[in-house]
Formats: structure tokens, C-alpha cells, sequence
């Protein structure tokens, strides 16, 4: 159930660069609320082409977010725009969303084939474009074998498939994905999410919610943090989480003398915790570093690395995930799985 | 942010007229319910009294073959209002039957597999949903009630002649109008009722609760009001009063009369029976209002 809370603290945004509003999907200071129930409040979101990422616990919002990009619902208060068009021009916004919904709808009896030509029909397509439309729609998904098949016959990794085919057929601008990696075995899950990645190389917004999110991790350009009903922080991964200042960012540095780094780099002000860590393997081969200020460290890093000479093997950030952002901002584990 | 090209293309090609969408589900749903035996069967056996209709038409014109048949003409009967209301009322019966067979499980299956956002995601409205659903009984039900009816009265007029037709186009407009106010609050019953019950079986038992129980509780206000207005609560009664209205019979001792079991004297007023119809309309156009949303909350 959503409660109406206020955030833990003000959201953390890491804007997108300048696109026109005919680009992305736009929340104008949106609210829905369903009777006393609050399902995303004071919401105001840009997002850009790419793969966008909605994560947050159960009943923070995602939902509802998606259910208004797609409009299958209208905004208690405020604008949502998808590449400048509202539901109230059904034909044209239709047009440009394509739904891929988490649960099985198949109607009864129908083949993997029919049920992508089924949508194509519902927008308006004519038959011959119908025919092709699902052909092309099938051979993306990697499902063209089987579309002949009975969909009740489908393993859940080719329904999840063909679920997607059927979103994609119409060729949307924005596809709206609700957790389409449930499910799926971890072949399938690599190729749905080389697919997403393709998607997003294409230009077209890729909306993903979801909540395996070391996958997440993998797959988004931005990632929206949703609680509570609230978005608590958006933009590149990387950015929201320098943006969190009070928790120091870790870094995991590998060298061939871990001991003297970590004397040297504890001495350095912006460094609040230096510890020896096991790296592949070998105890003490590695230096997690925690500091307030990671461009700070680096730079204090070349100068300790060439006067003590120093051999660097890797230097990574060790928590700037959507793992680490979320039990930050959020509080609770994420990863579902 | 990665940056991203733009390099894909977004179908350009012409697209069907959008008044035209609805018939998609709707045309999906027909091939699916004429996959039934039952149905067909049912279909057939509802032809039987129009052949007979047909057969009595063709007697009160053809003298010979009555006199082969041994039939007085003053037996048959007659081609009147009455003739074109028994049409309609057995004609209504099966197609009341036919759709607490066929009705409810339209709506209950997309709602039990979540199916609504992927069709209200698409550009089709809720109301154009309600409106396939409700087309995959317009069409077996009209095959069964005006189609035949208006086939009747134009065998009739072209085997009478001498302007026979027009001088009774009321009752033409009677058989299709009639028709189609039945066949409208059937569907819209029979949808209602699958948006709000989920087994089949249920939702027929329900329908045919509807009209029972409604003609008990009229009889029920009748005894203990001493009145005849509780008649309206009876849907039977109600569409016999309209039909008998329209087609300009006194509803009593007619074979409607006998058929709606009205007396003489237990007739309501017109408008009484219209705003029944139109209470009915607006009480399934409520249920499904309130049942038929995108997305369901849990809260």
C-alpha cells in the first residue's frame, strides 16, 4: 500500500543534457492520487532517449508512473507529455508507446504470430503491413521459429518474448517495459537485455522497471529512484551517487604495495577510511578507499603512485551501482534476485 | 548520458479508418464463439419458427395448397400485428437464451488475465472495448430477430403486393427498432454482468436471475401494494409493452397479450416502461464504468 511520506531527503537530480521536449517524455509536476491512496506525488521528470530505469521497493510508484506514460491513467494534477503528445490525440500518442505488461494476456488458443498481428490490427494496420509488421516484430524478438506455435505451449522466457514483440510491432518511439526480466533464464535475460541495449542504440526511449538491479546496473543510461511516491533521485547512476554526500564514495584500488598506499592515502584529508581488502584472490592486494571527495583522491592518488612508486594494477569505483545508490537513498536491500 | 542517434523508423504506411478499430476484438471474439457446436446448433434451432412464419405466408397465398392440405384459410393465421409480435416474442426468448449462453464470458477473461491495459494501451477507447464486446452478440442476434423478421415482412408484402408494404412499414420499422432495443439491453446486460462475475456459469445464472427475479418482485409488489405498477419491475413485461407500442396493438387479449401474460387493464404507461429500459442502460453503463479501468489498485 503507498503512504503519503515525505522523502527521506530532498531528491537528487543529475539532469539530462538539453533535448527538445518533442524528445522526451515529460511529468510536469504531476500527482495521482487514487482516493486517499498516493500513488506518485509532485513528481517533475525529463527523460531523455535511452534506457531509463524505474527502481524502487514495492508500492514507492513505479506502477503508476508507467500506467501514466503509457496513459492507461491521466494525472490526478499536472501535465505528462510523451515526445509532446498527450492521450487527449489518442492516435498519434498511441502511436508512439509501445506496453510490454508483466502478466500473461493471451487469449485463448492464439499462436505467437497471431497475437502480434492481433496488436498490429488494434492500431490500425492493414493487412498486408499487418503480415510484415509481425515478421519483422518476430525476428527481432528471436522468436520466428516458434511464432506458429500456440502461445500456451510457450516456455515463460518466449512468452516474456513475445510479449515484447507485440510492443515493438507497431515500431513505438517509447517502449515502456514492467518487469520484463521476471522470469527469464539467464540466457534469455542476456539476450532481452542486449535487445533493451539495441533499442536504446536506436533512439527510442526504453522505460524499465524492474528489480534486479545489479541488471539494471548493466543495461540504464538513468535510473529513477522512486519511495514512498516520491522520486528521491534521478539521472546517470554515476552522478546521483557522487551526489550523495554523505555517504563517501568506495574505491577499490589494486597495487602491488596495498600496506604503504593505505598509510599515505589515510593521511590525505578527504580520505575518511582505508582498508586492506582480498582482491582476486590474494588477502591484502587491494585498498578499498572511502572518501568524501573521489575527484580529490584521484588526483592525490598520481601524486602518492609516482612518488613512492607505486605499481597501480586497477583503480574502480566500488559503489556508484544502483545497488549502493538505492540502499543509500532508500534505505532497504535492493535485488529482488 | 550516452548520446544516442536517432536511426530508426516509425511506421509510415496508411492505417485502417479509426471508427473501424473496434471490430478487431470483436471479429476475434466471433471466430472463437462460432467454434461452438452448441452455438450453431442453437442458431439452426432458432430459424425454426421463422421458416414456420415463412410456410404460414406462403399458405395464405397459395389457395391451391391449402386446399391440397385440407386447411380453411380461416384457420391459418392471420398476417397482422399480432402475427409480427409472436415473431418477435419467441424470436426475443431465443435471443435471450443465446446470450446468457454466449455473453458472459466475454469480459470475465481479459479481466482475469489483466488483458485491458493492452488494449487500452492501443487507440481504442473503453467505451469502443465495451462496443467489440457488445458487437460479438449484434451479430448473432440480429441473424436471429430483425434479419428474419424484416425477410418475413418483405416475403409478406411482395406476395400480397398493392402497396402492402408501405401501408404497414410501421411494423417493418417495429421488427427492426423492437429488435434492437432488445438486443442492446441484452448485450449490455450480458457485458455488465461478465465484467462483474467471473464464472461463465455464474454470470448466465445471473442474467437469467435478472429477468426472473424481477417478475417476481413485480408480482410481489402487485399482491401486497394491490397495484398493477409493479408490472415495471418485470424486464419481459417492460420490452412487451414497447414492442406492443410500436407496433400499435392493444396489449390485451392478442396473442401478445397472452404470450406477456398482460390483461386488460394491467397496462403501464409508455413512459413508464421507456425510463425502465433507459434505468437499465444507465445501471450497466455504471457497473461497467466502475469495473473497467486500465489498471486495477490494490490499496
Amino acid at each position: 500500500m503507498n503512504v503519503a511520506v515525505e522523502p527521506k531527503q530532498d531528491t537528487v537530480v543529475d539532469q539530462p543534457a538539453n533535448v527538445s521536449s518533442d524528445q522526451t517524455v515529460e511529468f510536469l509536476n504531476v500527482s495521482k492520487f487514487y482516493g486517499d491512496v498516493l500513488g506518485v506525488n509532485r513528481v517533475s521528470l525529463t527523460i531523455p532517449p535511452g534506457i531509463t530505469s524505474l527502481v524502487g521497493p514495492n508500492g514507492s510508484g513505479k506502477t503508476t508512473l508507467m500506467n501514466l506514460v503509457t496513459g492507461l491513467i491521466r494525472p490526478s494534477c499536472g501535465n505528462v507529455r510523451v515526445l509532446g503528445l498527450t492521450p487527449d490525440d489518442p492516435e498519434r500518442f498511441f502511436r508512439e508507446i509501445g506496453y510490454c505488461a508483466q502478466f500473461d494476456s493471451f487469449p485463448k488458443g492464439v499462436t505467437g504470430r497471431q497475437f502480434v498481428e492481433y496488436a498490429l490490427k488494434l492500431h490500425g494496420y492493414p493487412p498486408a503491413d499487418v503480415r510484415q509488421g509481425a515478421h519483422d516484430a518476430l525476428r527481432r524478438v528471436n522468436l520466428l521459429e516458434a511464432a506458429d506455435r500456440k502461445v500456451a505451449g510457450y516456455s515463460k522466457g518466449m512468452r516474456q518474448r513475445i510479449r515484447l514483440a507485440q510492443s515493438i510491432a507497431h515500431r513505438p518511439s517509447v517502449i515502456v517495459l514492467d518487469e520484463p526480466l521476471n522470469g527469464l533464464d539467464p540466457m534469455a535475460r542476456a539476450e532481452t537485455m542486449a535487445l533493451f541495449q539495441q533499442f536504446g542504440e536506436e533512439g527510442l526511449h526504453v522505460i524499465i522497471s524492474s528489480h534486479i538491479l545489479h541488471e539494471v546496473d548493466q543495461i540504464s543510461d538513468r535510473v529513477i529512484l522512486l519511495s514512498y511516491g516520491y522520486v528521491v533521485a534521478e539521472g546517470k547512476i554515476r552522478g546521483v551517487r557522487e551526489e550523495v554526500k554523505e555517504h563517501p564514495m568506495q574505491i577499490l584500488v589494486r597495487c602491488d604495495r596495498p600496506a604503504l598506499l593505505a598509510a599515505r592515502a589515510f593521511q590525505l584529508e578527504t580520505v575518511v577510511e582505508a582498508k586492506l581488502v582480498e582482491a582476486d584472490g590474494h588477502r591484502g592486494h587491494g585498498v578499498l578507499i572511502r572518501t568524501r571527495d573521489a575527484d580529490a583522491f584521484y588526483l592525490s592518488l598520481n601524486r602518492i603512485v609516482l612518488e613512492d612508486n607505486i605499481r597501480l594494477e586497477s583503480v574502480a569505483p566500488a559503489d556508484d551501482d544502483v545497488l549502493a545508490v538505492y540502499q543509500y537513498l532508500i534505505g532497504s536491500e535492493g535485488g529482488g534476485e | 548520458m550516452a548520446v544516442y542517434k536517432r536511426n530508426y523508423k516509425p511506421y509510415e504506411g496508411r492505417l485502417t479508418a479509426d471508427w473501424s478499430r473496434f471490430l478487431v476484438p470483436a471479429r476475434y471474439a466471433l471466430e472463437t464463439l462460432f467454434e461452438s457446436r452448441l452455438l450453431i446448433g442453437f442458431m439452426v434451432a432458432s430459424l425454426i419458427f421463422p421458416l414456420f412464419a415463412a410456410a404460414i405466408i406462403y399458405l395464405h397465398h397459395n389457395l391451391g395448397a391449402l386446399e391440397a392440405m385440407r386447411i380453411s384459410p380461416s384457420n391459418l393465421l392471420p398476417i397482422d400485428g399480432d402475427f409480427f409480435a409472436a415473431f418477435l416474442s419467441v424470436q426475443g426468448a431465443y435471443a435471450f437464451l443465446l446470450t446468457a449462453y454466449a455473453g458472459p464470458g466475454l469480459i470475465s477473461p481479459d479481466l482475469s488475465n489483466n488483458a485491458l491495459p493492452l488494449y487500452l494501451c492501443r487507440p481504442i477507447s473503453r467505451t469502443e472495448y465495451v462496443l467489440s464486446k457488445m458487437a460479438v452478440l449484434f451479430i448473432p442476434l440480429s441473424c436471429i430477430t430483425w434479419v428474419p423478421g424484416l425477410l418475413l415482412f418483405s416475403f409478406q408484402a411482395g406476395v400480397q403486393g398493392g402497396g402492402w408494404g408501405w401501408d404497414h412499414a410501421h411494423w417493418a420499422w417495429a421488427i427492426f427498432a423492437g429488435s434492437w432495443i432488445w438486443i442492446g439491453m441484452l448485450s449490455l446486460m450480458a457485458v455488465a454482468l461478465s465484467a462483474w462475475v467471473k464464472w461463465k456459469l455464474a454470470a448466465s445464472a445471473l442474467l437469467f436471475g435478472v429477468f426472473f427475479i424481477s417478475s417476481a418482485a413485480g408480482a410481489m409488489v402487485n399482491e401486497v401494494l394491490s397495484t398493477r405498477a409493479g408490472n415495471i419491475l418485470s424486464l419481459g413485461y417492460v420490452i412487451g409493452m414497447i414492442w406492443a407500442n410500436m407496433l400499435q396493438l392493444p396489449a390485451k387479449s392478442t396473442i401478445f397479450g397472452e404470450l406477456f401474460n398482460v390483461r386488460r387493464g394491467d397496462e403501464v404507461p409508455q413512459y413508464m416502461a421507456w425510463t425502465m429500459i433507459a434505468l437499465v442502460f444507465g445501471s450497466c453503463i455504471l457497473l461497467l464504468n466502475r469495473r473497467l479501468r486500465a489498471k486495477e489498485v490494490v490499496s
